[in-house]
């Protein structure tokens, strides 16, 4: 009986010693490879640069801005309150606690949206919940928020509307002065029948 | 006298039935459809390189010989890519990406060595599958560059995009500190040097927040 008893105490020391291998794996936890495809075919992550600046001139305190471009653009130039996280540095220690916190909306910006994409993927890998990519990056930001192009006069109203903000925005973020309305020159305002609920210039 | 002794089979028969059933649970164990083959810092390096890219001259080729080796598919919804698409390019509409039809004919491809290009409407449709499948180890598939808008755009005379660099994505296109500075000559971004940005980070310690 002996034996048995051996036999018994050999297996499970087999079977501890195989637990050691499974617990052998030093990448971070990630989501299956199917659920991040799944993530990835939505196109629900993507915020337009309106948005943004709408969140940000109403001091929005949910909106957390991550810039992924690299450390000498950002500080040229980079959207007041933004954090700076270049693609490279993305895993350095510390910064994954920007990420997953409750009721924060963590948008990334670029140049264009390339980059905040990639960076959008591989923080989606990691598990990460609440990121955006502002479409377009900063490229459509110059177009659409610091220097708006005017809408045609016989443009659906949306558009005259949006560019109404935009020059809001454009005198907020800049501090240009605001155009006088030429008194003599007014259009009268024709409703159409709207074609497309698309806004003009987007990205 | 104790119990095993009994039967002296009993024990023995107890542990091959233990590992009979570890050995079926195993080998049932479901087989994950993808896996990742690089790491997250392989990933991003193998961005950062800014590799796997194909461009829209090379397309030239593609078209007219329609070599063997390269493949273009075309990841816009099937009615957007009935109205128009690149010439010998397949439909693979993104959400139809895991059908094992579709997944066969990737490994397929692969294991035959063949170039398989992805394109969408622009390169930003199509950034997100590409990347998955470079992460779940398919290296041959690549991105076409400006995606469908700037092959439309330059249809005719695709050759000379050659010298062109408007299909480059990550530059900026604009010198936006100039372009945004403040127009009554003030600095901008003045205050944003000294004035550290006031972030939440998630709490790291998992004690529940003191009650009232």
């Amino acid at each position: 009986m002996n034996r048995n008893y051996i036999l018994l105490t050999i297996l499970m020391l087999v079977l501890a010693v195989g637990t050691l291998f499974l617990t052998s794996d030093d990448e971070p936890k990630q989501i299956d490879p199917e659920e991040l495809l799944q993530e990835i075919i939505q196109p629900t992550r993507y915020v337009t640069t309106d948005q943004v600046a709408k969140m940000i001139i109403q001091g929005d305190p949910s909106l957390l801005m991550i810039d992924v471009r690299p450390a000498d653009e950002y500080a040229e130039y980079a959207l007041p309150g933004s954090v700076n996280i270049p693609l490279e540095e993305l895993l350095n220690e510390g910064n994954m606690g920007y990420f997953g916190v409750p009721g924060v909306k963590v948008v990334f910006i670029s140049n264009d949206d390339i980059r905040a994409d990639q960076t959008w993927v591989l923080t989606k890998r990691l598990g990460v919940d609440g990121t955006y990519v502002m479409k377009g990056g900063l490229n459509c930001w110059m177009q659409t928020i610091i220097e708006p192009s005017q809408p045609d006069a016989d443009a659906p109203s949306v558009d005259h509307k949006l560019y109404a903000f935009r020059k809001g925005a454009q005198i907020y973020f800049t501090g240009a002065e605001a155009a006088t309305p030429e008194g003599d020159n007014v259009e009268v305002q024709v409703r159409r029948r709207e074609k497309s609920n698309v806004a003009a210039g987007g990205c | 006298m104790h119990i095993h002794e009994l039967n002296p089979w009993r024990t023995l028969i107890a542990v091959s039935v233990f590992v009979v059933i570890l050995a079926i649970g195993f080998l049932t164990m479901p087989n994950p459809l993808f896996k990742y083959e690089k790491s997250m810092d392989e990933s991003i390096e193998a961005l950062l390189d800014g590799e796997d890219y194909f461009y829209p001259w090379e397309l030239v080729d593609v078209i007219a010989n329609k070599p063997d080796s390269i493949v273009l598919f075309d990841i816009r919804d099937n009615f957007v890519f009935g109205q128009g698409h690149i010439p010998g390019a397949e439909n693979l509409s993104a959400n139809t990406l895991t059908d094992p039809d579709n997944l066969e004919r990737l490994e397929a491809l692969r294991d035959m060595g063949v170039t398989i290009v992805l394109y969408g409407e622009n390169e930003l449709q199509a950034n997100g599958p590409w990347m998955f499948f470079r992460q779940v180890g398919f290296n041959n598939i690549k991105l076409l560059l400006g995606g469908y808008e700037y092959y439309k755009a330059n249809e005719d005379d695709l050759y000379s995009t050659i010298d062109d660099d408007a299909y480059f994505s990550g530059f900026p296109r604009y010198n936006y500190a100039e372009m945004a500075a403040p127009k009554d000559g003030s600095e901008l971004n003045a205050d944003q040097d000294n004035k550290p940005v006031q972030v939440r980070r998630r709490e790291k310690s998992s004690v529940a927040a003191g009650g009232c």
